[in-house]
Order: C-alpha cells, then sequence, then structure tokens
C-alpha cells in the first residue's frame, strides 16, 4: 500500500470512530501543489497524498486548534500527518503543556526528504519520486523516522549519510566581526516585516507576539533597520533550545533572509552548551530550567 | 582661540544591577567613597532574572558601546532561581550578538553581592577598559562607523527559487 493510501485508511478510520475531530493533512491544490487540509468528514480523507512536495509542518496548526474552549472545556482530539522534522516540534509543544498527548493523533511518515522548492511548484505524486535535488535541511537530516508517533507509516531506514559538502555556517562563523555585521545589515534591510516567519512556525505560538505590540515602549514595530534586525534576533533567541529545524521559517520568507542560520547556529550553541537537542523527549529546554549542580558558571 | 584636541573615547556602558545585590553593592562603593568610572549608567531591574535579551539588544541599537549585567552569585538569588536562567541565558545571547556582528566582549556577565562594594568598583573598572580598547561599537545600524554594505550575498545565503511564491 502506498504511503497515500495508509494514511488516506488510517484518516478515515479515526474519522469514522469519531477518535479525532478533524485530520491535519496535506492535498494537491488547484495548482497541483501540495498544500495543508484540514479533514472534518470520512468522505473527505480521499483528499489527503502524500509525496515530496510535503514540505509544510502542520504541528504549526496545533495550539490554536487544541486550545481550550471559552468554559475551559479541552478541545476534542486532532489527528496530523507529520514528518520526522516536524514530530520534533510536537515533542517540544507537548514540553511546553500546548495541549496534552491525548489531544492528538500522530500519523507519522518516515520522510524521504522533502524536494527544493516544494510548496511553490507542482510536484507529480508518489508514484513517479519527484526528480530534482532535496531541501538543504533534508541532506543534513539525520533521522527520517518520526521521534513521537501513533501511527508510522512506511518502513524506517538509516538515513543516507549527510550529503551537503559544505555548510554556510562554518563560512559565516569564520569571517570577522565586522564582515558578519556587514552581511546580517544587508540580509536584514531586506525584510519587510510580514511576520511570515513566524506565522509558518510550530514554536512561535504566543497570543500576542512580542514584536507586534504597538504599545511596547521598548520593542519598535517599525521597518527601521535597527528594529527589523531587533526583530530577528529576538525571534532567533526566543526559539533558542526549541527550534526543531524544520526551516519553514526561511522557506516562507518572501525576501529569502536565511533566518535558517541564527537558528542553528543557536541549536548548535545549546548542544555544545548543555548537550540539548530539541524535540527529541518531550521534555523542558535548558533554558528554561535552573542550573543543574556544578552547571556552567560564568 | 585654541584649538581643543580632538576628544578621546569615552565609552557609554549600561549597567543592569540587580536590586537585591549589585545595586546595593554599587551603593556601598559609592558609601565607602570607592572610585570607579563614571562610564556606567546604572539601571536598576528587581533580578538579573529580567534582564531580556531585547532590553540588551536595545542597548546597543541605541549606541551603547558595553552592556554589564550584574545579579546576586548563584545561590544567593533572592526569588530562589531568577539568577539560573541569567546565567544560562546570557552566554546564548552574547553568542547571537557576536555571530551578528558584536565583539562579544562588549557584554558581560558577573555576581556582585551586597557587601562586594570593591568587587563592583573592580568589575566596571576592568569593563570599561575592555571596551575602551575595543573603541566605539558599530553595531548600531546607520552609526558613523558602521560598516557600508558590502556585497555577501555569496556568503551563504538562502537558495534561489524556482517559480514565484505562494
Amino acid at each position: 500500500m502506498s504511503h497515500t493510501a495508509s494514511i488516506q485508511a488510517k484518516a478515515r478510520e479515526l474519522l469514522e470512530t469519531g477518535a479525532v475531530a478533524c485530520v491535519i493533512g496535506y492535498e494537491i491544490g488547484p495548482r497541483g501543489r501540495a498544500r495543508p487540509v484540514f479533514v472534518e468528514s470520512p468522505e473527505g480523507a480521499s483528499r489527503l497524498v502524500w509525496n515530496q512536495a510535503c514540505t509544510h509542518n502542520l504541528a504549526a496548526y496545533l495550539p490554536a486548534r487544541l486550545r481550550p474552549g471559552k468554559k475551559g472545556e479541552p478541545a476534542r482530539p486532532v489527528g496530523v500527518v507529520v514528518k520526522a522534522c516536524d514530530s520534533r516540534a510536537i515533542n517540544v509543544l507537548l514540553a511546553e503543556n500546548q495541549f496534552a498527548r491525548e489531544q492528538v493523533h500522530v500519523i507519522g511518515v518516515v520522510c524521504p526528504g522533502i524536494l527544493e522548492g516544494a510548496g511553490q511548484r507542482s510536484i507529480p505524486d508518489e508514484a513517479s519520486p519527484g526528480e530534482g535535488p532535496l531541501q538543504a535541511r533534508c541532506l543534513r537530516c539525520a533521522e527520517r523516522t518520526p521521534v513521537v508517533s501513533d501511527t508510522l507509516i512506511g518502513e524506517p531506514f538509516a538515513a543516507p549519510p549527510a550529503t551537503l559538502e559544505e555548510d554556510p555556517l562554518d563560512r559565516l562563523s569564520g569571517l570577522g566581526a565586522e564582515e558578519r555585521l556587514a552581511y546580517w545589515l544587508e540580509q536584514f534591510d531586506r525584510c519587510l516585516r510580514c511576520y511570515a516567519c513566524r506565522q509558518a512556525c510550530p514554536m512561535c505560538n504566543c497570543p500576542t507576539c512580542l514584536f507586534e505590540r504597538d504599545d511596547s515602549t521598548w520593542l519598535g514595530m517599525g521597518i527601521g533597520l535597527s528594529e527589523k534586525r531587533a526583530f530577528h534576533l529576538g525571534r532567533a533567541y526566543h526559539l533558542a533550545g526549541r527550534c526543531v529545524g524544520c526551516n519553514e521559517c526561511e522557506r516562507a520568507c518572501p525576501m529569502n533572509i536565511p533566518i535558517s542560520h541564527l537558528n542553528r547556529m543557536l541549536a548548535r550553541e545549546i548542544e555544545t552548551a548543555f548537550g540539548y537537542r530539541a524535540g527529541l523527549a518531550p521534555v523542558p529546554g535548558p533554558l528554561v530550567t535552573v542550573l543543574d549542580r556544578g552547571e556552567g558558571r560564568p | 582661540m585654541t584649538d581643543h584636541p580632538p576628544r578621546a573615547f569615552e565609552p557609554r556602558i549600561l549597567g543592569f544591577l540587580c536590586n537585591w545585590c549589585s545595586y546595593t553593592g554599587a551603593d556601598l562603593a559609592g558609601t565607602a567613597r570607592l572610585r570607579y568610572p563614571p562610564n556606567l549608567r546604572a539601571v536598576r531591574v528587581p533580578c538579573s532574572g529580567r534582564v531580556a535579551p531585547e532590553l540588551i539588544l536595545r542597548a546597543f541599537d541605541h549606541g551603547a558601546d558595553g552592556v554589564l549585567v550584574l545579579g546576586c552569585h548563584i545561590g544567593e538569588c533572592h526569588y530562589d532561581n531568577g539568577n539560573h536562567r541569567t546565567a544560562k541565558r546570557l552566554p546564548v545571547v552574547r553568542a547571537l550578538m557576536s555571530f551578528a556582528g558584536l565583539e562579544p566582549d562588549r557584554l558581560r556577565l558577573d555576581w556582585v553581592s551586597a557587601s562586594e562594594g570593591e568587587r563592583f568598583a573592580r568589575i566596571v573598572e576592568e569593563f570599561t577598559e575592555t571596551v575602551r580598547r575595543l573603541g566605539p561599537c558599530t553595531w548600531r545600524a546607520g552609526s558613523p562607523a558602521a560598516p557600508a554594505f558590502a556585497s555577501w550575498s555569496s556568503v551563504g545565503a538562502a537558495p534561489e527559487r524556482p517559480g514565484g511564491g505562494g
């Protein structure tokens, strides 16, 4: 059975038994591109697909969808189709008590990697494995099997060794302070403050974003260069120890700002300092916990 | 009329001092008549854990040459573990800002207890000297010393995408 058929069968079963109120998955849109879909009836399950263009991180929809009602009644469970990277996001959200484990039925898909340009152009269905290169994050990815799942689709396989010959992060880190300053000013200068990065991010789920408050006395909402830089650096910091590296922010950015460099640098930093990688287990990150005995003093 | 010699660089340093230890330590330095550089502008905060990275960013964006965060020693926090968070977070902020092009030595975290007026004066002295050696900060966008945009697009910019957006 193809992945698409397995996902459809599982979604139909979940919706028919009433185990979930909705299944969040991927469908093929009218222009042939994969896009997120919310399926709420068993008949709709046939819309679901899986192919190498399913790039969106659907975990981003969970916090809002599973927020308790006005009277505090818990939201009905939701099924969600996730790749390995997205499943790490679910672990982070669970650690932050965004919802309860039993509120989400995770349909995990063993992921062969997502193609470059996914979400932007049409990619034919699973039968013909998509031509073209994989996204850089997928070339770096070492875990192709979801870390959390109720239903696992596909056979786990050992991830192929990373095939990226050079990491731009190393080149950037090798530059001098002045050069890096100029590099980042040039990148942030393009920012429109459209907040697409924030919207695409499963971890950016504050009801009111700190960077979008017009009553803030110490954070600008403007599009001055230093305000844009403060937004990006502040956002990167808020994701430190939480970012799972799904790179949706960078993909969503209309101005091609290499946001993922900031996030990956911080992920590296957190791993060196605390030996912690976000999302491998539903435990709080190191920046919100107290120091262990004898842990790093400045 | 006499020509004035060019004014020597005097670093502007913003200090976030925790109310319970470091601010009192600074007070003690004052009452003990210890000398320390006048470059420090002290801001009293309830706890070093209150010093959000956005505040530090804003200080640099507004032309600070250095930011000094002082809190209680680990284990002496008035709020039990506020300074634990600072101890974990500040190195991360430092790494981030250094990655974005700030000299990491311009941001310093240290501990000063209420009885350590002398230590306070010494830290301010040391930090002022460090920042003085680094010279004026170029972090602020549009500051006279800020570098012109170079063409760094080749250095690891996001890959061009096929097709249009949306």
